[in-house]
Formats: C-alpha cells, structure tokens, sequence
C-alpha cells in the first residue's frame, strides 16, 4: 500500500515539474514560433521562417521591459543570428529577472524581403497559472455551449436523460483531448514551417474523425463493456462542432502543447458539465405542465437560454 | 504562374498526402492489431428484423 503511494507522489511531481519546464514558451505572433530565456542574460526567438539578417542583428529593432515595468526599458548588447536565420539570441546587458513575464516589441519582422508585421512578444517562465486560466475559461466563463452556443444539436439531442448526457460528456471529453493535443502537434511541426496554415481547418477535421475511429477501434478490443456503454456517442462525436471549434482557438492563439490539452480538457469538462445540467432541468420538465406549443425541443431552448443567463455570473472569475 | 506558389501546392497536396497515408496506415494496423471477431448471431438477428429504424 505504501509503495503505491510513494509511486502516485512520484508522478504527481514529475508531471509538475514536467509543466513548469515546458513552460518556458508561449509567443504573441503568427510568425514567432517560440520565445525563451537562455542562461541568464538571453532571450532566443524562434521563428517559422527564414528573416534578413540585416534586419535582425539591429539591436534598435528590439525593446523590451519587464511586464510589470513598462517604463524600464532593458539595453540589449547584441542580437545574434544562428545559420540557418530562424533563430535570434538577444543578448542583454544585465541579467534577467527570469521569474518575471517580459515584454518584446519588435518592428516589422523582414523575413526573404516580405513584410510579417510589428510583433508584440511574451516572454514568461511560470506556467500553472496560465494552464488553469485557460481550463476554467473554456470550462466555465467562455463555455462552449452556454457563450458560443457550439455544440447545439448534440446537446440537445443527448440532454435527455442523465445517463447518456454524462456517457456523452465523458466520450466527448476523451475525444477532445487525443484530438486537439494531435492538432496542436500537427500544427506546430507540420503546417506552420510548411507554411500550409490555411489548410487548418481541412487537416483538423481529419484529425477530429481520425481520433473517433481510432478510440472506436482500440476500446471494441480493450475494454467491450465500455465501448457497449459509449454505444452511438462515439460516432456522434464527429457531429459535435466544439470538436473543429478548439483545434481552430488552439492554432488562433498559438497555444503551446499543455495550454492546448488544458483548453481540449476545459472544453470537455463544460461540454460535460452542461449536458449534465440540462438533463437534470429537462428529467424534471417531464413531469411539468408545459404549454402544447412549447413542449419538447422549444422549451429546452427557453431553459438553454436561462442557463446562458446564469453563465454570464462566471464572466469575473479567475484563480490564479 | 508564380513558381512560388506552385511551389506551395505542390508542397500542399504532398505534405497532405504524406499525413493521410501516414494516419491511414496507422488507423489499418490499429484496426488489424485489435480486430474483433463480429458475432455472427447479431448480423442474422438484424437480418431477420425490419430495419425500418
């Protein structure tokens, strides 16, 4: 009993430390795939593709502050280009205070003689927060279904009873996360250096149905009381449009691997979360005396609309 | 023509046909590996039924 709890402290720590080593990413423009601190007077932007040099080892083309400080403008020394010219080292003055989100501007990036654009960067390090902001935002305060009315006709259609509306949630929930962490991946490595983004949408609804038939395949042989239980929900998935909605926020905002599975796993918990309210309220309204034109599908609208009212009550919440 | 742009279909149609082969063979080793033998009775009981639903 005691070596399986020394085990589960064991993960529960790697996956921590896991997350704040991966945190040191996130940018804040299309064409900056990656920023970070190096040792501890550097910051390496990574970008999707080839820019001027000349462009690039200007240092006046750079400010940057800490984001608390805007008014403390940080000397960059040197900026420095790697061979292949889609990375670029700013070297600083004096060491950075690393704990501390950073702020760097930049004039419009020249990359092969083309224009990208002014970019506006993050530079952070501290990583749980940003997870749980983004879970609980698309779990409660954005929720798909109450805020950006997504979703609809499954949640209609499996709202009736509490049974299926929480099998429906938990296959959507499992669904969502596989996809959307491939999507991300797929993205990142795949789309963007190929510079094939505006295929986004045609390579996640693959990915989307890809990832049915393939829970679909493995959970008929793993696990058959399982996949009897899911029974038509699985297939439904693909009907569901939250599934093309997060993939298409994830590649919009450039989330990185974690930020994207805690959206997907956000998404999927709301998603869960709604149905199951919904079918709470429509068990009771069985029972209720319902004016003739307004029984079935009308009244569920009504309650929807009344649970969107009651949503809006999460709009000021945040954690960290 | 710009070349550049052929040059991105191209690259477009390739890279897209690499990850639907790549996924596809994936989804038919999956589906190979964890086959499951359909019982034969289900096909005959839903044979025999109407199928109007």
């Amino acid at each position: 009993m005691k070596s399986i709890k020394s085990y589960h402290l064991l993960v529960g720590v790697l996956l921590i430390a896991a997350l704040f080593l991966t945190g040191c990413e996130g940018a804040g423009h299309k064409f900056v795939k990656k920023t970070e601190f190096k040792d501890s007077d550097k910051i390496v932007l990574t970008f999707a593709g080839p820019v001027d040099e000349v462009w690039a080892t200007n240092v006046a083309n750079f400010s940057c502050y800490e984001k608390p400080d805007p008014d403390i403008v940080l000397t960059i020394k040197e900026a420095v280009l790697s061979p292949e010219k889609t990375k670029l080292t700013l070297i600083f003055e004096a060491p950075l205070n690393t704990g501390e989100a950073h702020i760097l501007s930049t004039t419009n990036i020249m990359s092969e003689g083309q224009d990208m654009g002014a970019a506006l960067l993050t530079v952070k390090k501290l990583y749980f927060g940003v997870l749980m902001t983004i879970f609980l935002g698309a779990a409660l305060i954005k929720n798909f279904v109450f805020t950006k009315y997504l979703g609809l006709c499954v949640f209609f259609g499996c709202s009736q009873k509490r049974s299926t509306a929480i099998g429906m949630g938990m296959v959507f929930t499992i669904v969502i996360a596989f996809a959307a962490t491939m999507a991300w991946a797929l993205y990142q490595f795949v789309l963007k250096p190929y510079q094939l983004t505006f295929l986004n949408i045609v390579v996640f609804i693959g990915l989307v149905s890809l990832s049915v038939q393939g829970v679909d395949t493995i959970l008929r042989k793993i696990n058959p009381a399982l996949f009897k239980a899911f029974g038509v929900y699985l297939v439904l998935v693909i009907a569901n449009c939250i599934a093309i909605a997060v993939p298409l926020i994830l590649a919009d905002n450039e989330y990185t691997g974690w930020e994207s599975f805690s959206l997907a796993l956000g998404a999927g918990i709301g998603f869960l979360i709604a149905l199951f309210l919904m079918a709470c309220v429509r068990e009771k309204l069985e029972l209720a005396k319902v004016p003739p034109s307004f029984q079935g599908l009308p009244i569920a609208f009504v309650t929807a609309g009344l649970f969107a009212l009651a949503f809006l009550g999460f709009s000021g919440l945040s954690i960290y | 023509m710009d070349p550049a742009l052929v040059k991105l279909a191209l690259g477009g149609v390739a890279t897209l046909g690499c990850i639907g082969l790549f996924f596809g063979i994936g989804l038919a080793i999956a589906a190979q590996k964890f086959h499951v033998e359909p019982d034969p009775k289900v096909e005959a009981v839903l044979h025999t039924l109407a199928g109007a639903q």
